[in-house]
C-alpha cells in the first residue's frame, strides 16, 4: 500500500471514506461529545472546520450510508459554539442522553399505544356489530 | 383685451387706449378752439384743420386696432380650445399611463411568482429520490432499531441510538494506532477509542461501518485547511483496513 505518495490510492480513498463514516456517526453519542469537549478537543479550530467539513454527510448520497442520523442533529448542533461550550458539562451531556432516549423511545410508545386503543376497540366491537346476513342496506 | 404681444411691442390694449387718449385730447383740443374762435380771431389758421386731420387720422387708427383687437380675440378664443383639447389628451395620456403601470405591475408580479414556482421545482427535482432507495434506507435504520427503540426495550438494555463504546473500538477508528501526538490533531481521537482495543481477530462487523462503498465514492476533497493529515498508515491498521475492506456487503441484509 502506498504512503501517499502520487495521488490518492482507491485504497486510501476507501480508507477515509470509513474512517469518516465512522466518525460521523459516534457524533450521536452524547458521552462520547462530552468526552471530547472535556478534553479541550471542541476548542480545537482546526477540529471546529473539520466538523464544517464533515457536513457534506447530510447529502443524501452520503447520508445513505448513516446508520446512525441522529449523529446529523448533533452534527448541526455542533456548528455552534454554545453548544460546544455546554458540552463540556456532565450534565448537559446526561440531558441529551435522556431525551435522546426519551425521543428514540417515541414511536415505538406511540405504537403501543395503537395497538392498544386498537385493541380496545376490537373488543368493544362485537356487541355492535350488525349481523352478517343483513345485506337488505344495499 | 388681454392680449399680451412681445416686449418689444406694445400690446394691443396699450395702443387702443394711448390712441383713445389722443382722441381724447385731441377733441378736447378741437373743442376749446372752437370755443375760443367764438370769442377771438383764430390764432393760427390751419390748425383747426390740422387737429381735424389728426382727429380723422387717429379715427383712422382707432378703427384699425379694434380690428386687430377682434382678430386676436378670435385667435385667443381658438387657443382657449386649443388648449382644452389638449388638457383632454393630456388626461388620457396619464390614464393610459396609470393603467400600463399597473398592468406591468401585475405582470412583474406574475413573472417573478412564475419564477419562483420555477425555482421550487427545480429544488424539488434536484431533491427527488428513488423510493426504492429511500425504502432500503428506512429498513436499514429502522430494522438496527437505529431511529426506533426496541418494542422490548427497557432500561438497563445496552441499546442505543449511537453507536456504543464496544461499537466505537472495535471500528476502522478503534485500531488506529496511537497517534503521538498530543491527540489533538483534530482527526479523531484514535487515542480515545484505541484505549479498549479488541483483539483483532474477534472485530465483531458492525453494519454501520461497512458500506457498500462504492469504487468512485470519495470524500469531498479537504486538503489540509484544518490541520488536518490523512489517516496514519502503519503496518498494523494495514491488517485492520484489509480486514474490514474484503467485507462490503451489502448492507440491506445486515439488519442487525
Amino acid at each position: 500500500m502506498e504512503s501517499g505518495g502520487a495521488g490518492i490510492t482507491e485504497e486510501q480513498a476507501r480508507n477515509r471514506f470509513q474512517l469518516e463514516l465512522e466518525f460521523v456517526q459516534c457524533l450521536a453519542n452524547p458521552n462520547y461529545l462530552n468526552f471530547l469537549a472535556q478534553r479541550g478537543i471542541l476548542r480545537d479550530r482546526s477540529f471546529i472546520n473539520y466538523l464544517k467539513y464533515l457536513l457534506y454527510w447530510k447529502e443524501p448520497e452520503y447520508a445513505k450510508f448513516l446508520k446512525y442520523p441522529h449523529c446529523l442533529h448533533m452534527l448541526e448542533l455542533l456548528q455552534y459554539e454554545h453548544f460546544r461550550k455546554e458540552l463540556v458539562n456532565a450534565q448537559c451531556a446526561k440531558f441529551i442522553d435522556e431525551q435522546q432516549l426519551l425521543h428514540w423511545q417515541h414511536y415505538s410508545r406511540k405504537r403501543m399505544r395503537l395497538q392498544q386503543a386498537l385493541a380496545e376497540q376490537t373488543q368493544a366491537q362485537p356487541q355492535t356489530a350488525p349481523p352478517h346476513g343483513n345485506a337488505a342496506a344495499k | 383685451k388681454k392680449v399680451n404681444m412681445a416686449a418689444a411691442e406694445k400690446s394691443t390694449k396699450e395702443r387702443l387706449l394711448s390712441v383713445l387718449d389722443d382722441l381724447e385730447v385731441l377733441s378736447r383740443e378741437l373743442i376749446e378752439m372752437l370755443a375760443l374762435s367764438r370769442s377771438q380771431k383764430m390764432p393760427q389758421p390751419g390748425e383747426d384743420t390740422q387737429i381735424l386731420e389728426l382727429l380723422v387720422q387717429r379715427d383712422k387708427e382707432f378703427q384699425e386696432l379694434m380690428e386687430v383687437a377682434q382678430q386676436q380675440g378670435k385667435v385667443h378664443q381658438e387657443m382657449q380650445l386649443l388648449e382644452k383639447e389638449v388638457e383632454k389628451r393630456d388626461s388620457d395620456i396619464q390614464q393610459l399611463q396609470k393603467q400600463l403601470k399597473e398592468a406591468e405591475h401585475i405582470l412583474a408580479t406574475a413573472v417573478y411568482q412564475a419564477k419562483e414556482k420555477l425555482k421550487s421545482i427545480e429544488r424539488a427535482r434536484k431533491g427527488s429520490i428513488s423510493s426504492e432507495e429511500i425504502i432500503k434506507y428506512a429498513h436499514r435504520i429502522s430494522a438496527s432499531n437505529a431511529v426506533c427503540a426496541p418494542l422490548n426495550w427497557v432500561p438497563g438494555d445496552p441499546r442505543r441510538p449511537y453507536p456504543t463504546d464496544l461499537e466505537m473500538r472495535s471500528g476502522m477508528l478503534g485500531h488506529m494506532a496511537n497517534l503521538s501526538t498530543n491527540g489533538v490533531n483534530g482527526h479523531l481521537p484514535g487515542d480515545a477509542l484505541a484505549a479498549g482495543r479488541l483483539p483483532d481477530v474477534l472485530t465483531p462487523h458492525y453494519p454501520w461501518q461497512s458500506s457498500d462503498v462504492s469504487v468512485g465514492m470519495l470524500p469531498p476533497h479537504h486538503g489540509n485547511d484544518f490541520g488536518l493529515e490523512p489517516p496514519g498508515h502503519n503496518k498494523e491498521n494495514e491488517d485492520d483496513v484489509e480486514a474490514m475492506s474484503t467485507d462490503s456487503s451489502s448492507s440491506s441484509s445486515d439488519s442487525d
